[in-house]
């Protein structure tokens, strides 16, 4: 992980200089909303496939299970005297087999028989996240790892777990005898044993130097060996592990984006040519479980599935792309991260909340995102042009309408020509046919007649014009009655059962 | 609006036209799914004691009829009635075994319950089930022929054997007139014969039974009465009288007989992708 | 679907078994819980009987959950209780009644949320019930986490409703907890044949003009209810584990509902009850978690022991019947290979036989040796005299 860090911040300080990164890392603010918009990158990639997959509440289970994986992990580690660190890749590792040994469990309880899939997900979690909560209590002392971080992470504090790397002229300074800057000093060797003094002719000396060795910046500049002072970059720990966990994710959606998406839409034709969806789901489930690892210190291990499916389900509400979808769960999960933390201090929407409440807003980083992903979530529900609940109403409205001209038309159309055409066509008789509320009839009738559809003839009854004619048998043929013979009444025999 | 169509407080009495008392008459019905018909303007009368099938290929909206019948879907427009009367008013009269698959047989329950639900409708709230209920559940299932298996577990039945125990359920309600969806679904043929001999002796008393049917070959000797539709009813009348080639082929969109495609005309180039088992019809 | 052989263990029987392990397992943890230190305090007592109580009606009302496919609703129910339980102390201040009224109204607007969401858009159902867990649980936490940095000390415990908290149930809890126990299972009892007829066909229900949507929402509002009640208790995280898992076990005990829901009841109540004493077994042992892990034993129990339905049960089947084929075959290939030859008292060496019907022979010749219709010398193996020469049957 050190060396992947090391790489990363060389990187950034090919864009930046280390005084701007410095100044950026160093605010809460901009860590955690950096940290919360990779959390959300990376959730939003493999939400949107668990989503189209039917299998948003996998995540659920996932990240529950891997609180068992950490707190194991942890106390593994506390065993054999290593010092628990949430970012070693052992952990990572570890904690998301648990992961995905959930979604096994989960396969094999249920290939049982014995009980439905929603029973076995709703009985393989709680199991796992009740004995991760006993253990933590019981066993977990001391560690970073607490109720409350389960919760809700401490996303707020990620600025203050840095690393320090130094870059600058050199990267250690290696003082040997030779340098004008040792120092050296002499010791008789034999002095004590031969028992003469120094100044003796006979002593034999040795340099010594007292200051030799490699000198990290820090230490070379407090030891006056440099005048410059240290060039050191403060890099959070936890931006390395999404930042990679990220890349992981973006790598493999990005190569395998074709194969993902077939097996995600058709796994039997995806099987059939050879792209082996069972692995690709285990892969995803994975990252899934890598990314739940991940995101645990931030966000703990219950808001990180609003990470996975929230964004990924506004951007279903928008699109049908899932290229588009990928990129809008991205933006959405990452604006939810900025103005998620712009809550939590009590600002929203240019308000200042602060005001409202004695004593000042102030509530937890990681649940106030989460509340924003929601909000945006209902936002785009009611508005979306396509997939929302207003346009919705509003299309479904104006269909009814449509359809309610089409039954009318279509009836007339139907009983046109027939034997019974008075009694079923007769203007005033309609609505027992029917059966609509009286003035929602009216309306109809009122506009198809007004479209030029429909007219009443010298008997009183309704008659097609030529377009109404026209109007039905193109309802018929777009498609929306597939299937269907051609609903001119044809053949309705009508004879007597006893002959 | 004239005055004597309305003969209940709220609910508009159709005339109809049919020169038999229809059990069952089905006027200007339309059901749609979400402004899609499934069902388009039918116009379909049952006369009574007869034993019909409704014929048609898939998405004809064969079981929609009989669920929009049972007030299961909302109806787009046009009424049902039964015996002259809207559904709620002769519930007690109308018996319906559904598909087969639409429950889990998995549920933790014994054959002679499930029958017994038949039942539950007319004991009213909170009263259970008692002797009486489990004599006429017993008589039922042996009207089917699973008295035997009255204390089973319903997974572990045979599909027959699970149609039989919904056959018996809509038995024990004594009702004149009976849906069924799709009984002969899924069944072997011993089963089949059986069934079919149950809804025979169902005739010869007198009552109606309206069963959906898949299987054209066996249209001609199962029923008297059928009805052919897709989304809007072909035609529909005695089984010697409407189950011609003719009508069959319009109705299957003119795929039944290769030879001669698109002989019934019209619309049929919206083919049906279920191409009736019966080709040689 | 299991084979009618393989369910021919279940029997009334079975209900008796199991109801027995349940009350041994509450009777036994009591003199062991003493045994190892456990002083059964008042506070235990209290804790103890809620935790019982709590777990025979999670386990009642759960099992409908169970059979109504609708285990996950349970959990986002209770995520979806918590910002109903912050607002409510907002409001009210810290009553008990008030926070539980809070969390039902703020479950129930989560379950409208995900039936208008998963009606009226492309998002089906398990996304939208995602959504609202967190959504609902984020509002919730905000909300706690903004209670708690205010100065007054009030909010003490509410913190409880995130992880259940036994040591904050007091006297009065119980009787609220016994009171609206004894009412929901009331309303199970009277509306018996309701609940029994829409869970298992509510198309057919609907046709014999039952209230579906009346009977449905009665059932939701117990379910609400019965999650309101277990928050304080299991927090909202477990308590979905304590609605299903009782009735998952009772399940592959027995075949009649009844039966079902009942010991689904026993199960819960002694899963409550031993997890409370269990967790006083040491100060720092979380009762809600343990309760979830003693529910989840019984599930394990169940799934591979029960007669008829268990894992075990199956097996063991499974292999009886392959030993069964086996023997059969052995015993058809003795019988014509003695016709063959006109001897039908030709021995057969199992050198041939296995070379012939492959390894599975050995098993099919111990087995009918055992059962004394094959008798073996040095020259091989032939029938008993009295075994009958005609061929078995199938096969």
């Amino acid at each position: 992980m050190h060396a992947i860090e090391r790489i990363l911040v060389w990187l950034s300080l090919q864009v930046a200089s280390l005084e701007q990164i410095n100044a950026f890392f160093g605010s809460a603010q901009n860590t955690a909303i950096v940290l919360g918009a990779l959390i959300a990158l990376s959730g939003g990639m493999l939400g949107s496939f668990l989503l189209l997959r039917g299998m948003a509440l996998t995540s659920d289970a996932i990240s529950h299970t891997v609180l068992l994986g950490i707190v194991v992990a942890f106390m593994i580690m506390g065993a054999v005297g290593a010092i628990p660190d949430i970012s070693s890749p052992w952990l990572l590792i570890g904690a998301a087999a648990a992961g995905v040994s959930t979604v096994v469990l989960t396969e094999l309880l249920n290939s049982s028989g014995l009980l439905k899939q929603d029973a076995a997900l709703g009985l393989v979690f709680p199991l796992l996240f009740a004995l991760a909560v006993i253990f933590i209590s019981r066993y977990v002392e001391d560690v970073h790892i607490d109720e409350d971080a389960v919760m809700v992470g401490e996303i707020g504090i990620a600025w203050a777990n840095t690393n320090s790397h130094a870059f600058g002229d050199y990267e250690t300074l290696v003082i040997d005898q030779n340098d004008p800057q040792a120092e050296i000093s002499r010791r008789c060797v034999n002095c004590r044993e031969e028992g003469i003094s120094p100044r003796d002719p006979g002593a034999v000396f040795e340099e010594l130097c007292t200051n030799c060795g490699e000198y990290s910046p820090a230490e070379a500049y407090r030891a006056g060996f440099s005048d410059e002072p240290p060039v050191l970059v403060f890099w959070p720990r936890s931006i390395t592990v999404m930042l990679v966990l990220f890349l992981l994710t973006l790598g493999f959606v990005l190569l395998f984006f074709k194969e993902l998406k077939l097996s995600t839409f058709d796994p039997g034709l995806a099987r059939s040519l050879g792209f082996r969806p069972t692995l690709l789901l285990y892969v995803l489930m994975s990252l899934v479980s890598l990314v739940a690892v991940g995101a645990f210190e931030a966000v703990g291990s219950i808001l990180v599935i609003g990470f996975f499916i929230i964004p990924a389900a506004t951007a279903y509400l928008v699109t049908d792309h899932l290229g588009v979808m990928i990129l809008l769960s991205g933006i959405i999960g990452s604006l939810s991260s900025a103005w998620g933390y712009q809550l939590a201090r009590g600002r929203f929407l240019g308000l200042n909340l602060d005001r409202l409440v004695p004593g000042g807003w102030d509530t937890s980083i990681s649940a106030s995102i989460v509340v924003m992903m929601t909000m945006i979530f209902l936002a785009t529900l009611m508005a979306s042009p396509r997939y929302g609940l207003i346009s919705g109403i509003l299309r479904r409205y104006r269909r009814r309408r449509e359809f309610n001209d089409q039954v009318i038309l279509g009836h007339i159309y139907h009983h046109s020509g027939q034997e019974d055409q008075r009694s079923e066509l007769e203007a005033g008789s309609l609505r027992v046919h029917v059966q609509w509320e009286q003035p929602v009839l009216d309306r109809v009738i009122q506009r198809i007649r007004s479209r030029g559809l429909v007219e009443i003839d010298e008997e009183g009854c309704f008659c097609l014009t030529e377009e109404g004619r026209k109007e039905v048998e193109s309802f018929w043929q777009s498609g929306l009655a597939r299937k269907a013979p051609p609903p001119r009444k044809r053949g309705q025999i009508r004879v007597s059962t006893r002959d | 609006m004239s005055p004597e169509t309305r003969r209940q407080s709220d609910i508009l009495i159709h005339e109809t036209a049919a020169d038999f008392d229809p059990v069952l008459s089905a006027n200007d019905l339309t059901v749609a799914y979400d402004a899609k018909p499934a069902i388009w303007d039918i116009d379909l009368q049952v006369p009574p004691g007869v034993l019909m099938g409704i014929v048609g290929p898939n998405g004809a909206g064969k079981s929609t009829f009989i669920k929009a019948a049972l007030n299961l879907l909302p109806r787009a427009g046009g009424s049902i009635l039964f015996f002259g009367k809207p559904y709620s008013q002769v519930r007690n009269r109308v018996g319906y075994v559904p598909q087969r698959d639409s429950v889990d047989w998995d549920f933790p329950t014994t054959v002679l319950d499930v029958v017994t639900m038949g039942l539950y409708h007319s004991l009213g709230w909170i009263r259970r089930p008692g002797r009486r209920e489990r004599d006429l559940a017993m008589t039922a299932l042996e009207q089917v022929k699973l008295q035997d298996f009255a204390g089973r577990q319903i997974s572990q039945l045979s599909g027959g054997q699970q149609q039989r125990t919904f056959l018996a359920r809509a038995l024990v309600q004594d009702a004149d007139l009976y849906f069924m969806d799709e009984p002969f679904a899924a069944v072997d043929a011993l089963t089949e014969s059986a069934i079919l001999a149950i809804l025979q002796e169902l005739r010869t008393r007198g009552k109606t039974v309206v069963v959906v049917h898949h299987d054209l070959q066996t249209v001609a000797d199962y029923f008297d009465w059928v009805a052919l539709l897709n989304v809007s009813l072909v035609a529909s009348g005695p089984v010697s009288e409407v189950f011609t080639d003719e009508l069959i082929e319009l109705t299957y969109g003119g795929r039944v007989n290769s030879l001669n495609p698109g002989s019934g005309g019209g619309v049929g180039a919206a083919s049906s992708d279920s191409a009736p088992h019966g080709a040689s019809l | 679907m299991m084979g009618s052989e393989a369910q021919a263990g279940i029997s009334d029987r079975n209900v008796w078994i199991i109801t027995g392990i349940a009350i041994l397992i509450l009777l036994l943890s009591l003199p062991l819980a003493v045994l190892f230190g456990v002083r059964f305090t008042y506070t235990l007592q209290t804790v103890t009987l809620g935790g019982a109580l709590l777990g025979a009606v999670s386990g009642t009302v759960g099992s409908f959950a169970v059979l109504r496919k609708q285990s996950l609703l349970g959990d986002a129910l209770s995520h979806a209780a918590l910002p109903g339980v912050g607002i409510a102390f907002l409001v009210a201040g810290r009553q008990l009644w008030a926070l539980l009224a809070g969390a039902a109204i703020a479950g129930l607007i989560g379950v409208w949320f995900i039936n208008l969401v998963t009606r009226n858009t492309r998002i089906k159902q398990d996304t939208a019930m995602g959504i609202v867990l967190t959504g609902w649980f984020a509002l919730g936490i905000g909300i706690l986490a903004f209670i708690q940095q205010r100065p007054d000390a009030s909010q003490a415990g509410l913190d409880s409703f995130i992880f259940g908290q036994a040591a904050a149930m007091v006297r009065s809890d119980l009787y609220t907890l016994a009171g609206v126990g004894a009412a929901l299972i009331l309303v199970i009892a009277l509306a018996w044949k309701e609940f029994k007829l829409i869970t298992f066909d509510p198309d057919f229900a609907a046709a014999n003009g039952f209230p579906i949507r009346f009977i449905t929402g009665l059932l939701l509002a117990l379910l609400v209810m019965t999650v309101v009640l277990g928050l304080q208790l299991a927090g909202v995280v477990l308590m979905v584990g304590l609605l299903i898992a009782p009735g998952v076990a009772a399940r592959q005990w027995t075949n009649k509902l009844g039966q079902m829901v009942v010991l689904a009841g026993v199960i819960g109540a002694a899963s409550g009850g031993a997890g409370a004493v269990a967790s006083a077994l040491d100060r720092d042992l979380p009762t809600g978690p343990l309760i979830i892990v003693f529910a989840a034993l019984f599930v394990l129990i169940s799934i591979f022991f029960a007669p008829g339905r268990g894992m075990l049960w199956v097996w063991n089947l499974r292999r009886r019947n392959r030993t069964e084929h086996a023997a059969d075959n052995v015993l058809k290939f003795v019988i014509e290979y003695g016709r063959s030859h006109n001897d039908p008292n030709k021995p057969v060496s199992s050198e041939f036989l296995e070379g012939v019907l492959g390894s599975s022979a050995r098993r099919g010749i111990r087995e009918l040796l055992l059962s004394g219709r094959l008798s073996a010398d040095e020259d091989g193996y032939r029938l008993t005299p009295g075994e009958t020469r005609d061929l078995p049957e199938g096969g």
